[in-house]
């Protein structure tokens, strides 16, 4: 139900550059991912948006209006905060109707309000529960049901889920896109977790030292990194960058002209009969497996599907999918492939 | 549902257009509003001082019949400094005080350190003794007072348990002896106060992180090697704080010495909290007392400041 | 260089099992990893090995010597834990020295030592820094070098990079396991990330619940999983397990999916089982046996994970990124070849 955007935004904590000059467009019922390393900016753009700061230059529009003076309250944007600040003496029912409540509305519109949200986030059975009584997932979804019952016309999520293990992220970050869908809403979130990004966003800003480095769709920016950075920060194993002076031992002999070092992923390299590289380590994952490489002391990652038989010190030829090189010159700019 | 978001979506749209330039003058209006609070507390926090620094630069006394505001009349300068700086009574409770501390601090840092090492660990009975401990500090420091003037009579509890272990009567005169007088009352502020410091140091060893402690055990740590490079030194804050706390607190010690001795006999256990009591309720020189109030205050400032320094360098 | 054995080994909290009956043997040089939901048993299993706690029953043996009421000083016993235990009021140097003077070493002794294991942990500009506001790859690798440099015969790593961001942990992990094959030490790792198992660990003992419930090397347990339990949890997704029956036909057999379709099996007995397939064996194929409809697409780079649902059915598919797929909404057909076919028995849940 609302835009986001920033023009030109600067931020300082004393000397420190927290959001340095940044723009964004964050669509109307956007699920938009704010990607990037620890104390990139991430999680002062979202303060930013909530009012919590105020930014030294440039200007943030929700819905195409200023609201650098707006207060936060009045902004309605709600938070879901990282540790969730459920009320542990209140059940989950109680939990959710606390901000309606706070705000004196009619009780009968307050329990309209409350099931409507609660029969989307599937929540309906676990709400005489307190929390201490909910699992980590339940407890998510309260909190954001107690996030969204006063019709906030944008929500926010700071690393909502990384507290949890790792198959529990896997299914949550699922439910987590259902539920955006189903309310329809801007979704702001925060995360350090690339696949957790890719996975559920449908745009997303990658950030280094409060600068934005690139924004696009998850696959886009997969895709066409602009640079060795935006490259490195998304896949995993890594991109594989590489001197251009290794490329013809891989077999990569079109180049454009400025290239500086190229990159692959490890997905696109292939692996076959040869003696240009050797195998360091192998490492079995069941679905995948992934080889350790050496080519002329770089080292270099592959991703095979399967479970192919390779060991350890073995020699094998390279080559790259075609069409899947990337380049960057010296600063490390994608160039285009010629 | 529907009609309550276009309600409440209508509500802040109208919110948001007046409030879009209102942020800068609401954050004004609030200093505004706050300003006269914020005033009465600096008033507050400084009129009392502020009147002992004028009062302290004359000879005014309540018996005079002169209103305090009216005390310029009787400007002296700074002659209550002088005389203060020549006083050899001032002198003697200073030192005095000084002594008191030196003892009493540090034997209750070791007690209460002691006792915080055997509360740590968890034994049979630990929750009760653990509040038998701490009900000294519970005590009203005048019925300390009154307690301890009663143990230490001639005739007391004192005398007959150390007569029932020497075999024949025990007459110490304990009260009315200069220097035991000064003992036992010290004796009665390490029984009150120990307990504090116990407090705070348990408080303190508990928050020394138990993974650490293992892995020292498990680099092979004996227990002493552990105690004074990790505990110790992670405890480091807490012990300044401790004993920031029990300086300035002691520096003013009162009720039970005023109690047990009356700072007698003479001015053996006269401390300086004493002779300004005596100063200003017996001799009503308030000029001279407010001189002396300023003097203690500087030094405790001092000493604090010192502490501050001190807890911020660990840090 | 020791071997660890576990025998019949198994840990009471009052009423609470914590760990039944466990029976391992860690070779010699070794890296295993114990590897379970939290309150399976995998910590209680190595805080007995450290002797931070002590076994209801059984007995633990390093190199055939009973270990039971061994105190843990004494056991030659590394620990790693999951936040460091970093003496963060001490340097660096002081840090990696703490053991050596712990155990009464000649001080050009201990400069020495610490001075090689600062060298091979890439510590020695490091080294006259506190401790404190290192950064968690340095404060990990300060940590391994703290127990390392006693040279203990064992070393435990309880959840060490769970602390750790989740871009960090490749790194980290790469890092680890270089340490390992330079220290060569058996190594026991705690971990409830199955993918940090797969990665590191020559063998992954699987927990639930305070059982061992299967030890292999990662690619026998990945493949051949005793139950579900164990299919389930390893994997990224995990395994897919679907209700149906099998049934022969003159073609052969086959297992009965209801509203999913059908897929032919190598062997097995009629009746009800669940059936058991990789996310990543399933074959896009539109003549496939097996239909699903397309809940959710989940596109993460180079793989894309489609959520599929049919009936009471639900399930995962791992695909390349290159593989066109349907859209969210729509039909998916697929066959999942006979040989890559698990089958469990739906009452006691175990392989068939």
């Amino acid at each position: 139900m609302a835009s986001i955007s920033f023009r030109n935004v600067t931020k300082r904590f004393g000397d420190v550059m927290a959001v340095d000059d940044v723009s964004l467009d964050i669509h109307d019922n956007a699920f938009f991912c704010l990607f990037g390393p620890p104390l990139s900016g991430k999680s002062t753009i979202l303060k930013l948006i909530l009012g919590l700061e105020r930014p030294d230059e440039g200007e943030i529009l929700i819905d195409g209006r200023p609201v650098t003076n707006v207060s936060p309250a009045r902004r309605n944007v709600a938070m879901v905060f990282q540790n969730l600040a459920l009320f542990p003496h209140m059940t989950a029912l109680q939990n959710i109707r606390f901000p309606l409540v706070e705000r004196g509305i009619d009780p009968d519109r307050i329990e309209a309000r409350v099931a409507d949200v609660t029969a989307k986030l599937h929540i309906g059975h676990i709400l005489h529960k307190p929390p201490a009584q909910l699992s980590g997932g339940e407890r998510q979804r309260v909190a954001i049901a107690r996030a969204l019952v006063r019709d906030p016309v944008a929500y926010l999520m700071d690393d909502p889920i990384s507290a949890l293990d790792a198959r529990l992220r896997e299914e949550t970050r699922v439910e987590l896109r259902r539920i955006q869908q189903e309310m329809g809403k801007t979704l702001v979130y925060v995360t350090h977790d690339q696949e957790e990004a890719m996975s559920v966003a449908d745009g997303m800003a990658v950030f280094e030292h409060g600068k934005v480095r690139q924004t696009g769709t998850p696959e886009e920016l997969y895709r066409r990194p602009n640079s060795t950075y935006v490259a490195s920060m998304l896949g995993a194993p890594a991109m594989n960058v590489v001197p251009m002076a290794l490329a013809p031992r891989m077999q990569v002999a079109e180049a454009p002209r400025r290239a500086d070092s190229l990159g692959v992923r490890p997905e696109n390299l292939r692996v076959g009969a040869g003696d240009t590289a050797e195998i360091i380590e192998v490492e079995p994952l069941g679905g995948f497996t992934t080889l350790g490489l050496s080519l002329e002391g770089t080292p270099l990652r592959a991703t095979l599907r399967g479970q192919p038989e390779f060991t350890a010190g073995e020699r094998v030829g390279l080559t790259v999918d075609p069409g899947r090189a990337h380049f960057f010159d010296a600063g490390g700019a994608a160039l285009a492939a010629r | 549902m529907t009609d309550m978001t276009t309600q409440q979506l209508g509500a802040a749209e109208r919110h948001a257009d007046t409030a879009l330039h209102e942020g800068a003058e609401e954050r004004r209006l609030g200093l505004w509003l706050t300003l006269p609070a914020q005033l009465l507390v600096i008033f507050i926090a400084l009129f009392p001082i502020l009147m002992q620094v004028y009062i302290s630069l004359t000879d005014w006394s309540p018996l005079d019949g002169i209103p305090w505001y009216r005390a310029y009349e009787l400007w002296i300068g700074l002659l209550n400094y002088v005389d203060l700086a020549n006083d050899p009574r001032f002198w003697s409770a200073l030192w005095r005080t000084c002594i008191v501390m030196a003892i009493c601090v540090p034997v209750q840092f070791l007690l209460g350190l002691g006792l915080a090492i055997l509360f740590v660990d968890d034994f049979p009975g630990r929750r009760v003794l653990y509040s038998t401990i701490l009900v000294p500090m519970m005590v009203v420091p005048a019925v300390a007072g009154y307690m301890f003037f009663m143990l230490f009579q001639s005739g007391g509890p004192v005398n007959d348990i150390l007569s029932f272990f020497a075999g024949r009567p025990v007459t110490i005169a304990w009260l009315s002896d200069p220097d035991l007088a000064l003992f036992a009352t010290i004796v009665s502020d390490i029984w009150q106060w120990t307990p504090l410091m116990f407090l705070i140091l348990l408080a303190g060893m508990v928050s020394v992180p138990q993974d650490q402690q293992m892995a020292a055990i498990l680099l092979g740590a004996s227990w002493w090697r552990r105690f004074w490079t990790i505990v110790l030194p992670r405890m480091k804050t807490i012990i300044i704080i401790a004993l920031a706390i029990r300086l300035i607190e002691n520096f003013k010690v009162f009720d039970n010495f005023y109690i047990m001795t009356g700072g007698g006999p003479g001015v053996a256990t006269e401390t300086i909290s004493i002779y300004i009591y005596k100063v200003t309720q017996q001799e009503l020189i308030w000029g001279y007392v407010a001189a002396i109030a300023l003097a203690i205050l500087i030094v405790l400032s001092i000493v604090s400041a010192l502490a501050i320094k001190k807890l911020r360098s660990v840090q | 260089m020791t071997e660890i054995v576990m025998r019949n080994l198994g840990k009471d909290f009052g009423g609470f099992t914590a760990l039944a009956d466990m029976d391992l043997t860690i070779g010699s040089g070794e890296f295993v990893a114990l590897l379970g939901p939290s309150g399976c048993g995998k910590s209680t299993t190595m805080n007995m090995i450290a002797g931070m706690l002590d076994p209801t029953h059984g007995e633990i043996r390093f190199d055939g010597r009973m270990m039971n009421g061994v105190p843990m000083a004494k056991r030659g016993v590394g620990f790693v834990f999951q936040n460091y235990a970093i003496f963060t009021h001490m340097t660096v140097r002081d840090n990696l020295a703490y053991g050596l003077r712990a155990r009464g070493v000649a001080k050009p002794e201990i400069a020495r030592r610490v001075g090689d294991i600062a060298d091979l942990l890439q510590l020695t500009p490091l080294l006259d820094r506190k401790a404190a506001r290192l950064s968690v790859n340095i404060l990990q690798r300060l940590a391994i070098g703290r127990s390392a440099v006693v040279e203990p015969a064992i070393f435990l790593l309880d959840e060490p990079l769970s602390n750790v961001d989740a871009a960090f942990r490749a790194v980290m992990r790469s890092e680890l396991k270089a340490l390992q094959r330079q220290f060569r030490q058996t190594m026991v790792y705690v971990t409830h990330d199955q993918l940090e198992a797969m990665t590191m660990a020559d063998r992954i003992a699987v927990m639930d619940h305070g059982k061992l419930l299967q030890v292999g090397t990662p690619l026998e347990v990945y493949n051949h999983p005793v139950d579900t339990f164990v299919a389930r949890f390893i994997g990224a997704p995990g395994m897919n397990l679907l209700a149906g029956r099998v049934t022969s036909a003159d073609t052969g057999l086959t297992v009965d999916l209801g509203a999913a379709g059908h897929c032919p099996i190598q062997a097995g007995q009629g009746g009800e089982v669940l059936f058991g397939f990789r996310p990543e064996e399933v074959h896009p194929d539109p003549k496939g046996p097996m239909e699903m409809t397309v809940t959710t697409v989940e596109r993460i780079g180079a793989r894309t994970i489609l959520h599929l649902a049919a009936g009471s059915h639900a399930a995962k598919v791992v695909l390349d990124s290159e593989t066109a797929v349907p859209d969210q909404g729509e039909a998916f057909r697929f066959s999942v070849s006979p040989g890559a076919v698990r089958l469990f028995d739906p009452q006691t849940e175990r392989a068939l």
